[in-house]
């Protein structure tokens, strides 16, 4: 039998093209590798622009970005949030703000409970009377005022060396620096190019011009923390009313920097010992020692949320 | 010096950025600038751990105080303890010893132990003889006065101010009414269990101070509370068919409720306390009625060749859930409480194992009824809304029956015989079917109803 040779080859050929393909597709793996989650802000054109902004008369070899003042100020929209960060916003030299003054509780003595002789014909106890409430002690308040006396002087280079300017050159040179500054009309103090903390030093900034970010592992931690700390009361009546809101302002040392603040609403008694609960969960949880210290702009103040919803649900 | 071309894009926003100018964007900023920095936190997953509180004994204003005071304190921390919601802390992990309620305590020494909440107390006997409690429930983590009440009352009832102090505490606390100042009636049995004496007993809802009602002579059952929680109505077989009484529980007056042929039974007050609802025995039958207890006026409800049986109110009046074999097996049936079309709402998931339902009671809250299920060999315990949704099993066993709720409806009482030459108790769960305890008492124990609360 006659067979052609180029039939043969043909189909050698064909066989062999479509068999490497078949092994060599089958067997590449298409699977992603797995990606870290990580929590995502949509920030401003204007805020990008301020993350890690270097100078491009920096020297190259400075490895931290120019920092001409602590990070603060931006997150500011009501009152109260004003004010407690013009105490913060503080050149370094300054010392933490003094906190409140509070009456000493030893000092400071209740009224007694006024004494009701009150005869009653039978076997009926009454409430007689209720007794004001004896003064408010902020233990925070008082725990700053300990810790300021052990607070570390800031570092003295930070408050000693006003920024430095990029160092001039002799040379008539383009600086595109300038003519931005030229062009930026805005108010100056919200062009310090912020951080955690001071730097005298400009450089070129670094080669991922990302500011720290809270990593989702703390995030994940705390999460963790105040849940183990969040007493629910089973069995309770509309779980879903019970939805509480604390908004806490940290300190550095990850201790609340105030009482935490209910911001969420409600009336009820339910309500009531609800948002008690949560922010019991909150003082207690303090320490926050999963933070870290270099994420500290993102975790100064939070809102955190206590929806005991899913709880009741099986 | 090396200039590239990369950092000019920030450069081009920032000029961009000021020739927008203007007092909107600049407000669009700050906004977007604040969103940016509040980290948002979500924790949808807590615990029903018990919450840890120090209740040290009060302070006594006198040294013949010092009894009461002491019991004050552990009727308190039994109270709460057993409420399933607080884990009292051992008195002798206690650092401070609190000596004087006006002052504020060492919340440190608190904290040290763990305890979230803390309750001082000062029991003082006044001029008049009249025992004073002044008490002040401290939240120990923000260092705050949550509560601070006084009251008085004669020396032996002592256990009341007690009881009316764990409702304070418990209500802060969790955001619910108490339930801990209240009494329970129930049927106390005693002798073998073929000649068992049953009476009408009558005690705190913690099993402190009983009180018989009746002498034994004649067997009693199914007793409920008035709303005023001065009368009791109950069944009790006495020399012709059993009817029902009405019992004044301070004067000891009885009456017969109505007098109708043949038997009465299955009483229950309505939530205003002027009318009974009960069944009439009509031959093989049995029928709801509801009598007015001023006019004496009696209106037939049911009227079915079924057996239709233990009536209760919903809280507002408007409905009454009871019980008929209408459709062939007992089930729950809702209707409205002037009678009309009833609606049933208990089903079972295997109708043909079993899965009746008896002893409906409606939840003070409104929230759930309450039931008896019998299928499969087995008594269980019960709740359900009153739509018939949500049915939820609490506990079973070989014999559960007869639930009540608590004034706060959180927590039921019922009886639970294990066979044999035993007999039944008392115990309680919580609606979410945690916390199962045995209620003290004296000897056996059936059949028991909650009061509503006595203050």
């Amino acid at each position: 039998m006659k067979v052609d040779k180029t039939l043969i080859a043909s189909v050698a050929l064909h066989v062999l093209v479509i068999g490497w393909g078949l092994i060599s597709f089958s067997t590449r793996s298409l699977e992603a590798p797995p990606q870290e989650s990580m929590p995502v802000d949509i920030i401003s054109a204007d805020q990008l622009s301020k993350i890690t902004a270097g100078i491009k008369t920096g020297e190259k070899d400075k490895p931290k970005p120019l920092v001409e003042k602590v990070a603060d100020a931006k997150p500011a929209e009501d009152a109260v949030g004003k004010i407690t960060e013009k105490k913060e916003i503080v050149t370094a030299s300054a010392p933490e703000p003094p906190p409140k003054p509070v009456e000493k509780p030893v000092e400071k003595k209740p009224d007694p409970p006024k004494p009701v002789a009150e005869s009653k014909p039978k076997d009926e106890p009454k409430p007689i009377e209720k007794k004001p409430d004896p003064p408010k002690i902020d233990p925070i308040a008082e725990a700053l005022k300990s810790e300021e006396t052990k607070k570390p002087v800031p570092k003295p280079e930070a408050k000693a060396a006003p920024p430095q300017p990029p160092k001039p050159k002799q040379e008539r040179t383009f600086d595109q620096s300038k003519i931005a500054a030229l062009l930026d009309k805005r108010d100056p103090t919200r062009q310090s190019i912020t951080g955690a903390a001071l730097n005298s030093s400009a450089s070129l900034g670094t080669t991922h011009g990302n500011a720290v970010t809270l990593s989702q592992s703390e995030l994940d931690a705390m999460r963790a923390r105040l849940a183990s700390l969040w007493n629910v009361q089973p069995g309770v009546d509309h779980p879903e009313e019970l939805f509480v809101t604390v908004r806490i302002r940290l300190n550095p040392d990850r201790r609340l920097a105030a009482p935490p603040e209910v911001v969420s609403s409600g009336s009820s008694p339910r309500y009531q010992a609800a948002a008690d609960a949560a922010v019991r969960a909150v003082l207690q949880g303090q320490p926050y020692t999963m933070l870290r210290q270099e994420t500290y702009d993102q975790w100064k103040y939070m809102d955190i949320d206590f929806d005991p919803k899913q709880m009741f649900h099986s | 010096m090396p200039v590239t071309s990369f950092r000019l894009p920030p450069l081009l926003l920032t000029r961009r950025d000021a020739l927008i100018g203007g007092a909107g964007a600049a407000a669009g900023l700050l906004l977007s600038s604040r969103v940016g920095a509040q980290t948002k936190l979500q924790i949808t997953e807590g615990n029903f751990a018990p919450l840890p509180i120090a209740i040290p004994n009060f302070v006594a204003g006198s040294p013949a105080d010092a009894e009461v005071s002491v019991g004050v304190a552990q009727v308190i921390t039994n109270n709460l303890k057993r409420s399933g919601l607080f884990a009292p802390i051992d008195q002798s992990a206690y650092i401070e010893k609190i000596t004087n309620i006006d002052l504020p305590p060492q919340f440190q020494s608190w904290k040290t132990i763990n305890a979230q909440a803390l309750v001082t107390g000062r029991m003082t006997r006044q001029s008049d003889g009249r025992l004073k409690a002044d008490f002040r429930l401290w939240d120990v983590a923000s260092a705050q006065q949550l509560t601070g009440l006084s009251y008085s009352t004669s020396p032996e009832y002592w256990r009341r101010i007690a009881h009316i102090i764990s409702d304070q505490i418990y209500e802060r606390l969790t955001g619910e009414k108490g339930y801990f100042d209240s009494r329970v009636v129930f049927v106390d049995e005693t002798g073998a269990a073929e000649r068992r004496v049953k009476r009408l007993a009558m005690m705190d809802q913690d099993g402190a101070n009983v009180r018989y009602l009746t002498r034994g002579a004649d067997l009693v059952l199914t007793p409920r509370f008035s709303p005023s929680t001065q009368e009791i109505t109950y069944m009790e077989f006495g020399q012709g068919d059993p009817r029902v009484y009405l019992l004044n529980i301070e004067t000891g007056q009885r009456e017969i409720v109505g007098n109708f042929p043949g038997m009465s039974f299955s009483p229950r007050f309505s939530p205003d306390g002027q009318r009974v609802i009960m069944s009439l025995q009509q031959g093989g039958n049995s029928n709801l009625f509801v009598m007015d207890l001023r006019s004496k006026s009696t209106t037939r409800l049911t009227d079915t060749p079924a057996i239709d049986t233990s009536p209760s109110y919903s809280p507002d009046g408007a409905r009454i859930c009871f019980e008929s074999d209408r459709g062939g097996k007992p089930q729950i049936y809702v209707m409205p409480a002037t009678g009309g079309p009833a609606q049933r709402i208990s089903f079972g998931k295997d109708s043909d194992s079993g899965g009746s339902y008896s002893t409906p009671v409606w939840s003070p809250r409104g929230d759930y009824i309450a039931f008896t299920k019998q299928g499969g060999g087995q008594f269980s315990i019960g709740i359900m809304k009153p739509d018939g949704s949500g049915e939820r099993i609490l506990t079973s066993g070989f014999h559960n029956e007869g639930p009540t709720f608590a004034p706060n409806g959180r927590v039921l009482m019922f009886f639970r015989d294990p066979g044999g030459n035993s007999g039944p108790s008392l115990f309680t769960v919580d609606i979410s079917g945690r916390n199962e305890q045995k209620v003290p008492t004296p000897g056996f124990a059936s059949d028991p109803a909650w009061s509503p609360l006595l203050s």
